[in-house]
């Protein structure tokens, strides 16, 4: 069985490595500095290109690199994932556009139909991201009135109205958010494949919202019993409703030729974090830092701390922004705990590493070809 | 400087009037397969026609082109976001209307789209969409609440946005607030990335006393079409209203255009395609609709929105929108069919007659 591996996109800019800690010198957002690229500074002005041509090479470097497509994530201060993917499309061949939104920004039948022309742009290469809760933003930021316990209720009627309108048959619907009466996407417009959805959100009430439409429960990485756990309460919810859930996880990795060379890099990015920030994340003080609270120690001495179990390291929001877990460890290692996760029953990949550019052909050429061509058992678990 | 906007297809394209006539852009039913070897299906799709009717205005010379919104055509702002990818100089207007999301959120994607085009994204604003098309989305807000609506709609888009560059924060947005009938923003605001960019400039249409109300606080640019009793009026109207509240707004005039070599094969042009709309003995006569000045009054019988647009030789076509030009026009939004080979025509044989002193190198002027 063939396992769908995602590259991510930075949405902002990118790093040339950890090593330089939140320091964008890919793209526009650090500031134009010697030495940036994307705009890069020729004659002492800018040369004319931009972010969106960087994106472009990550695209087709995770095409070369086997992957099958990549993540676009969304949150208040990146690049708009429609736009990106729509400006993309011509550029790429095989590469799937997970486009990360949130239902509410985006009226459905509008969804539907720029759904529905992109992938008539692209030969059906579109793959939805559905994210209900906040991304980490103030959803006033955005304009977004409704109550979080209600954005799982209306991610359920978006979707039944997405996917009610698509086939181009009138559709009526009478929601507490949405109302239709007739609508369909135009006969140019219809027949078209409907993207595949990565559902963010595991809980009882996200298992129920995703409903018949979702595809892929996506969580971000965790120690694995608690993935292993996070997975059961979905398999339980499912089951209730009938249905058979699939799951993705979404995971930075460093990997490298050897073991010590991969920790070497994580050491070189951990010189330049804050030490007071990094305890005050492990004791769950600080907001978006507090998922590590619990699996380190309450004081942090050094960076193989956050190794949580081989090769689980969990400081990398520490030295970048996003997730806090990922995988560091050789090529074997790598792989090995990847082909874990299958044993876990995880069905697709999102993987990220920074640069994305470079990261997209060592992964793609150096881990993917390890793992098991068959699923793995499951004996493996015993050890996590 | 008159500026040429051109209106993109939004079902397709061909040669033929029908849309289920179209070979291209994939929105005809498809022709019976010929004898030709064909390895374009699955390799070669519509956005790839689409692309070259894209690239020929731009190599035309059209200051811009226009994805409107059609319910029944191709997504605007996919359309959009690919031909501003693909083009250098062309702006690219993007038609959408006031429901179909949040004000943020079209301010979000056109953050992303003026990065990436050198700010070179324009809106056109839908306001008064098809009752049907509105009714189906469960759109509520009909009648001269659209108006109020759309006011709102660009308020926040605009309350969002920041000209000036912002240092990055985080999640955290400049301080903006607002709280209205129709949206709410509670500390929103551009940094980072997405700030020092310009606002894309706002197209309004309509001659309604609310559309022109609009267009006169929120409106950049109004597009009249060209109709029998013309647009002064109106035009003179919104000037008015407009210097109520200090500002200007530019016109620009929308007319579908059949121009030739000559006279005589524009109207040869026209009667072709009266022709596959009129088939069968007794037909009218297109000439009936004949309004002098070269004006013509049965684009609508063509599938063109509007019913009056220009017939003529080149010289004549370029003599009636230089005349509306004087007029108070400050640029037109030209509409043709098939649109790759009239946006050639227009480049190479009307543009430069109605704006010489925009396309002629000024160091060529004075060899000639």
């Amino acid at each position: 069985m063939s396992i769908d591996f995602y590259w991510r996109i930075g949405m902002e800019g990118d790093h040339a490595s950890l090593r330089t800690p939140r320091r964008y010198n890919r793209g526009d957002a650090g500031g134009h500095r010697p030495g940036n690229i994307a705009p890069a500074i020729r004659g002492g002005e800018l040369d004319g290109y931009g972010y969106i041509d960087h994106m472009a090479a990550v695209a087709k470097a995770s095409e070369s690199a086997g992957f099958l497509g990549g993540l676009l994530p969304s949150f208040p201060m990146t690049e708009d994932p429609w736009a990106t993917a729509a400006a993309l499309a011509a550029e790429t061949t095989t590469y799937r556009f997970m486009v990360a939104f949130q239902p509410g920004f985006l009226h459905p039948v509008q969804a539907a139909r720029m759904s529905a022309s992109l992938q008539r742009a692209t030969g059906g290469r579109l793959v939805y991201n559905i994210i209900s809760g906040g991304g980490g933003a103030p959803q006033l930021w955005w304009g977004d009135k409704v109550d979080h316990d209600d954005r799982y209720a209306r991610t359920s009627e978006f979707l039944d109205v997405l996917r009610g309108v698509w086939d181009g048959e009138p559709f009526d619907f009478d929601g507490r958010f949405f109302r239709t009466a007739g609508a369909a996407l135009a006969p140019g417009l219809a027949g078209q494949p409907f993207p595949e959805v990565y559902f963010s959100g595991s809980s009882a009430a996200a298992v129920a919202a995703a409903g018949t439409h979702s595809d892929y429960y996506l969580s971000w990485l965790e120690p694995y019993a608690d993935l292993r756990k996070k997975f059961d309460g979905v398999r339980e919810q499912s089951a209730k409703l009938g249905r058979t859930p699939k799951f993705a996880v979404r995971i930075d990795i460093v990997a490298r030729h050897t073991e010590e060379a991969a920790w070497a890099e994580i050491e070189k990015g951990w010189a330049f974090v804050d030490k007071d920030a990094a305890n005050r994340a492990a004791q769950g003080d600080s907001v978006g830092a507090a998922r590590i609270k619990g699996w380190v120690p309450e004081h942090i001495t050094g960076y193989r701390d956050l190794e949580v179990q081989p090769n689980v390291w969990c400081g990398f929001s520490l030295i970048r922004g996003g997730p806090a877990f990922g995988l560091v460890g050789n090529y074997e290692q790598v792989a090995e705990r990847l082909d874990e996760l299958r044993a876990l029953g995880v069905d697709a990949f999102i993987l990220a590493g920074n640069p994305h550019l470079e990261e997209a052909y060592r992964v793609g050429e150096e881990v993917l070809p390890l793992l098991q061509r068959t699923s793995p058992i499951t004996s493996g678990q015993d050890t996590l | 400087m008159t500026d040429f906007y051109w209106e993109l297809p939004t079902r397709g394209d061909g040669r033929r009037v029908a849309t289920e006539l179209g070979t291209r852009g994939g929105f005809g039913v498809g022709t019976a397969h010929s004898v030709a070897t064909d390895l374009r299906p699955g390799r070669f799709g519509p956005f790839d026609e689409l692309a070259q009717v894209i690239h020929a205005a731009e190599l035309s010379g059209v200051d811009g082109v226009v994805a409107g919104y059609d319910p029944s055509g191709e997504e605007s702002w996919i359309v959009a976001a690919a031909a501003l990818r693909q083009t250098r100089h062309a702006r690219v207007a993007v038609e959408f209307h006031p429901a179909f999301g949040t004000p943020v959120y079209a301010s979000k994607m056109s953050a992303t789209l003026q990065r990436l085009s050198g700010g070179r994204l324009e809106w056109r604003l839908a306001v008064e969409t098809d009752p049907a098309d509105a009714r189906s989305r469960g759109d509520r807000v009909t009648g001269r609440d659209r108006y109020a609506r759309a006011a709102e709609f660009l308020t926040v888009a605009r309350g969002v946005w920041n000209d000036e560059e912002i240092l990055p924060g985080g999640f955290g947005g400049t301080g903006y607030e607002f709280a209205g009938d129709y949206y709410d923003v509670i500390d929103g605001g551009f940094r980072g990335i997405l700030s020092g960019l310009p606002f894309p400039v706002v197209h309004l249409t309509g001659d309604s006393e609310d559309a022109l109300a609009l267009s006169a606080r929120h409106g950049d640019v109004h597009q009249f079409a060209l109709t029998e009793s013309g647009f002064e009026g109106p035009a003179r109207t919104l000037a008015a209203l407009a210097r109520e509240h200090g500002r200007s707004v530019r016109t620009l005039l929308r007319v579908p255009v059949i121009a030739r070599e000559t006279s005589g094969e524009a109207w040869a042009r026209v009667e072709r395609l009266w022709r596959e709309v009129h088939p069968g003995p007794g037909i009218d006569d297109p000439r009936a609709l004949d309004r002098g000045e070269s004006r013509w009054a049965g684009f609508d019988r063509l599938g063109h929105p509007q019913s009056i647009g220009l017939v003529g030789s080149y010289e004549d076509v370029a003599r009636q929108l230089s005349s509306l030009r004087e007029r108070g026009a400050d640029g037109f939004v030209l509409l043709g069919r098939p649109h790759i080979e009239e946006l050639h025509r227009a480049g190479e044989h009307l543009l430069h007659l109605v704006d010489p002193a925009g396309r002629t190198l000024a160091t060529q002027e004075a060899h000639s």
